[in-house]
């Protein structure tokens, strides 16, 4: 297809030097970037300066934080963290904006008027706690502690472990709602069924050739610093060559040595033929062969070498890359170059993100992501596709004697809708309450989620969460006025990352944890108080006290508990330093091989499965005898993974690839008897999307995507980063505009089978023919004046800025539109991920 | 962990005293690249490779969160250059900001000389106490590079972070930088990263024909603009992304 390097050079000068070696370029990582120390530039003076992280997203950056008589004025990469090299994003850049919002929530509101009709009572919080300790203590007391519904959206690490383990598990609900399904959830799934625990760290330090699927990394990513500027540096300083697959020229593309513009959904014809040239051309030979010892192909686990690579050979036999071009419109020699190029460029990192898996046959494109990486020796090596390593952190329990808990079966969607939706299917939460067939929630409380603004089906979101006969009281947790807490009863209000404390944990891009912690910066801003601490008064009002007082002293006794940190100095430590890793730590890779003693597999309680050649502990998974364990089996044990001791493997027990969520093998399975058995094919198998089968000629695709200067829904009051992105015209190529009659910047229609939004058209031949790309991130109508020009209820007049929003005044760019009320609520049928971008829609000129 | 806050304030007077000088002199000091003999003792100088720059902006909000710059002005910005047609299409990025000219024509139509060029490292600045707010400066950069900060009602722009760099720091957008695309230094000293890159690559600047001898250099710069798109009739997207839509 395309050499990026070689065509369109004009206007740059400097064509002709190319790439310039190493040598030069390289010193640029020598130069003392000089972080931790800052001064005014209007009085020269030193600043203040507080080691801590970024939260803008769920990367967590290790950061800096400077202050000016009490205020926040500046904010820099940590210079001592592994993870980013001092480096930060516009978004983390633009954390100042967040703590210095003039739209916060101050103190406690409780709601006056009709529910969503905007009136608010200032309450106390005595007044506040008591009112919803009351509730959830009555819940609680009748037995029905399932009845009080959390959900969250980000919320790892320390307030994860302090609210979702001690507070929920002390209360004893267990109807705990997330967010992973609209996020990247259904990846997640197909890891937990291919090598057991979730998360592949992109090893860029160490590659060779970089193959990407659907990822915009250098602008948004779940661990985003680390890995973006390692790609950045692995390109320029040793020629690694990135080719992405891509629907559209995110920036990712733009700066890919090869963009290829697939079809939306058909990333796995793609993948599925790259697997048959490898298989057809015998380029497994080497490190894929070897590392088939590992790989389950067929339903025995035990199959030979040659057994396994026949297996592969028909499996993707009939997966030619000539088939794939009918399905993905990218031509065969260009699928059988790549794939070539990947399989012989020696350790090669493949990576995949939304564009491949947030649609109906993600999971299955993941799988066969997985697949191709196993088949060329690219799984958890240095350079590959590695198993993700972070921080283990101890921390405090709680009361011992919790309850068992009890929860509405409502946070998975309707039974059988997806086969093992084992992040949930958080997007379908509104309508199982609705639907009632579960039961519902008494209590309903959201912390850093937005269950309207997030979900697709925005319309029928309102209408449930206005209903109060469906959701009876429903409390918010929240630094800011967004379009959730428009519509509570009673909201709670929290300090933005910048006033807080957390310990961190976040994957690590060199393969050795990094211990990082949060701590505030300055003093929480009017009565705002941290969740954590929240909760520790909550369980004090019920009687249920949870052992410490506040978050901070949470992350205080983590930090004794923990054993590198403890030796280290702990707290303290931490408080001065913000980071630390153990010196000399050596990097994990490969740790499937890690061979299990003899020991551990002839113990106490522990049996060998004949059926999956899993060694487990039949005493730990709750079995009442070992007959009985034997009679029922590993696979059929319910979490019997969580009693898995090793993989025998020829005469060797192995620590394998670990079951984290599912009764898997220790294999890595390319062949699953869990989906098999659920009614889904065993292997990567093409899966078309129903919806694109039946596309008329006027149809369009729709693909959402995101930008590298807003986070999904919650920076659109980042006064900086808005000025840069605020508006969100509808990507279309000038092909599919002209017939229409559409010109660039007209008024536009966009019509999906659930309803119609109006935007703007802009006109880019960096679209593939046949799509329209609409962001997230736009079309605020809460979240104060800057994304949305509406003041919150507690909003202050104290920033000049908000008379100068330029983008909001008459005839200027406006603020864009939200693409979540055109696209349903739908789940991939394997693990229940939302299919972002399988909408099929319609535009007319306005 | 609070670091002690060690006063210092920086001397404008002194910096005018320097500058003034300068000023006068500046027109007459032939300081290019290739012949960097003046009597500045420091040359401090900006490398963007743009190879190595992804878009991401973070050099802009850097900067904007440094200054409190007010919503509608730019310091620093990163333009968007997109061209080609469907499959040929290229994107690429230009960040942009205060070029340090050496023969800048801000300094010379300033009536009160409060912009002027610090004699002792190249920078230019402005004196804030002394600027009458004019804006004759703004009208003669031919960057875009200053505008009237409604705060302070004075000219402003980027001036190499002087309160960092004075301080061993490197400048805000350079310490963020995601691709380390960013080199900042003194070209007046041959070790120095920047001397080295300069020496090593073939380097252009924006719009050499005004003949200001900008300080900020460009590897790989696309310096397409919308005139090419009509000459070369084909598509070409300019993205400025700050109020100021045009490309200058
Ligand atoms: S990637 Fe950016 S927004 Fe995310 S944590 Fe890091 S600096 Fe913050
Ligand atoms: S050097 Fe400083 S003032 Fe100039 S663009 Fe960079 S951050 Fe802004
Ligand atoms: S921070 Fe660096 S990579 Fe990002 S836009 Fe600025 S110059 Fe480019």
């Amino acid at each position: 297809m395309i050499n990026r390097r070689a065509f369109l050079k004009l206007g740059a000068i400097s064509a002709a030097t190319g790439l310039v070696t190493g040598s030069i370029l390289s010193q640029a990582r020598e130069l003392p970037h000089q972080g931790g120390r800052g001064f005014s530039p209007t009085t020269g003076q030193r600043r203040r300066s507080v080691p801590s992280t970024c939260y803008q997203c769920v990367t967590r950056c290790p950061n800096i934080i400077y202050t000016e008589n009490d205020r926040v004025v500046k904010v820099e990469g940590q210079p001592n963290s592994i993870r980013t090299e001092g480096v930060m994003c516009a978004k983390g850049q633009g954390a100042v904006n967040q703590v210095n919002d003039p739209d916060r929530v101050l103190y406690p509101m409780r709601r006056v008027g009709k529910r969503g009709e905007g009136k608010w009572k200032r309450v106390s919080w005595d007044e506040a706690l008591d009112e919803l300790a009351g509730r959830l203590k009555t819940l609680r007391d009748a037995g029905t502690p399932e009845k009080f519904m959390f959900q969250y959206g980000r919320m790892k690490a320390s307030t994860s472990k302090l609210v979702k383990s001690v507070f929920l598990g002390t209360y004893g609900t267990g109807t705990i709602g997330n967010h992973t399904s609209i996020c990247e959830g259904g990846k997640w799934t197909a890891h937990e069924l291919t090598w057991g625990g979730h998360y592949d760290n992109w090893d860029f330090d160490n590659t060779r050739y970089v193959l990407n699927f659907g990822s915009n990394v250098f602008e948004a990513h779940t661990n985003h610093i680390p890995t973006s500027p390692r790609l950045v540096r692995a390109m320029a300083e040793r020629g690694v060559k990135l080719v992405t697959f891509d629907v559209r020229l995110s920036n990712t593309a733009a700066k890919s040595d090869e963009w290829v513009p697939v079809k939306p959904g058909t990333d796995l014809a793609v993948i599925l033929a790259m697997c048959n040239v490898v298989m057809r051309e015998d380029l497994y030979e080497g490190p894929g062969e070897a590392f088939l010892k590992f790989v389950k192909v067929t339903r025995r686990h035990d199959a030979t070498l040659e057994e396994k690579i026949v297996a592969l050979k028909e499996h993707f036999a009939e997966y030619t890359p000539e088939w794939a071009e009918q399905q993905s419109g990218v031509p065969a020699v260009t699928i059988q170059r790549i794939a070539r190029e990947f399989a012989t460029t020696h350790p090669a990192c493949l990576m995949t993100y939304r564009g491949a898996v947030a649609h109906y046959n993600g999971n299955e494109a993941e799988r066969a992501a997985q697949t191709l990486a196993a088949i060329t020796g690219n799984i958890d090596n240095p350079g590959g596709r590695c198993k993700a390593v972070g921080a283990g952190w101890s921390y405090p329990h709680g009361p011992k004697n919790k309850p068992k808990s009890r929860k509405l079966k409502i946070i998975d969607g309707p039974p059988g809708l997806a086969a093992v939706p084992t992040h949930h299917m958080s997007h379908y939460v509104m309508k199982m309450i609705k639907d009632g067939s579960w039961g519902r929630p008494d209590v309903y409380m959201t912390y850093k989620y937005t269950p309207i603004y997030a979900n697709g089906e925005v319309a029928e979101n309102v209408e449930i969460l206005k209903d109060e006969s469906l959701i009876p009281f429903y409390v918010n947790i929240n630094p800011f006025y967004d379009e959730s807490a428009a519509l509570a009863d009673l909201i709670l209000p929290e300090p933005t990352f910048l006033e807080r404390w957390d310990w961190e944990d976040m994957v690590s891009p060199v393969q050795i944890p990094e211990y990082y912690i949060r701590q505030p910066a300055v003093k929480p801003l009017g009565e705002t108080r941290d969740f954590g601490d929240v909760v520790c008064d909550l369980a004090e009002r019920m009687g249920m006290p949870l052992g410490f007082k506040s978050k901070e002293e949470f992350v205080r006794l983590s930090c004794e508990m923990t054993p590198d940190v403890k030796a280290v100095g702990g707290f303290e430590y931490m408080k001065k330093n913000g980071v630390y890793h153990v010196p000399g730590s050596k990097p994990l890779y490969y740790s499937y091989t890690k061979e299990i003693p003899a020991g551990k597999y002839v113990a106490d309680g522990v049996i060998y499965d004949e059926d999956t050649g899993v060694y487990w502990n039949w005493k730990k998974a709750h079995h009442h005898s070992e007959s009985e364990a034997r009679a029922k089996g590993y696979a059929h044990t319910k979490k019997a993974f969580k009693a898995y001791v090793g993989q025998r493997i020829g005469d060797k027990v192995y620590q394998g690839f670990k079951p984290d969520a599912l009764n898997k093998s220790g294999y890595f399975e390319l062949y699953s008897n869990i989906l098999e058995e659920k009614g889904h094919k065993p292997r990567p198998t093409w899966m078309a999307i129903p919806e694109h089968e039946k596309m008329g000629p006027n149809d369009l695709y729709m693909t959402t995507y995101k930008v590298g200067v807003q986070i999904h829904s919650r920076s659109a009051n980042c006064k900086y980063l808005t000025e840069i992105y605020h508006d969100n015209p509808a990507w279309i190529n000038p092909k599919d505009a002209d017939k229409r009659g559409i010109s660039d910047g007209d008024a536009i229609r966009v019509k999906s089978p659930i309803g119609e939004v109006e935007t703007k058209a802009r006109l880019t031949e960096a679209i593939r023919p046949g799509v329209i790309a609409i962001s997230h991130h736009c079309g605020h109508w809460q979240y104060g004046r800057y994304a949305s020009g509406n003041k919150s209820p507690s909003g202050v007049d104290t920033d000049p800025d908000t008379k100068r929003i330029w983008w909001q005044e008459e005839g200027r760019d406006g603020k864009g539109v939200h693409p979540n009320w055109i696209i349903a609520n739908a789940p991939d049928p394997i693990n229940g991920q939302q299919r972002w971008m399988d909408t099929v829609v319609q535009i007319s000129k306005v | 962990m609070a670091s002690d806050s060690s006063k210092k304030t920086l001397s404008r007077r002194q910096f005018l005293k320097v500058g003034a000088a300068a000023a006068t002199t500046a027109a007459t000091l032939p300081a290019t690249v290739a012949s960097a003999t003046t009597k500045q003792s420091i040359h401090y100088a900006m490398v963007i490779d743009t190879r190595r720059c992804i878009g991401c902006h973070a050099c802009s909000v850097a900067c904007k969160t440094e200054f409190e710059v007010p919503l509608g002005e730019s310091r620093s910005w990163v333009e968007y250059v997109e061209k080609g047609i469907f499959p040929n299409v290229r994107r690429s990025f230009l960040p942009r900001l205060c070029n340090h000219c050496d023969e800048p024509d801000c300094v010379d139509v300033c009536p009160t000389g409060a912009t002027y060029k610090i004699a002792s490292n190249g920078i230019v600045d402005i004196t804030k106490d002394i600027c009458i707010g004019c804006g004759y400066c703004i009208q003669a950069c031919p960057y875009g590079a200053r505008f009237l900060n409604p705060e302070t009602g004075t000219a402003d722009k980027c001036n190499f972070c002087l309160h960092r760099v004075s301080e061993g720091l490197v400048p805000s957008c350079v310490n963020t930088c995601q691709g380390r695309a960013r080199i900042f230094g003194d070209i007046n000293d041959p070790d120095s990263e920047i001397s080295r890159v300069l020496a090593t690559n073939a380097v252009s600047v924006l719009r050499p024909e005004m003949g200001t001898k900008p300080n900020v250099f460009y590897i790989d710069a696309d310096h397409t603009d919308e005139r090419d798109a009509e000459r070369y009739n084909t598509y070409v997207r300019i993205d400025t992304h700050r109020r100021q839509k045009r490309r200058v």
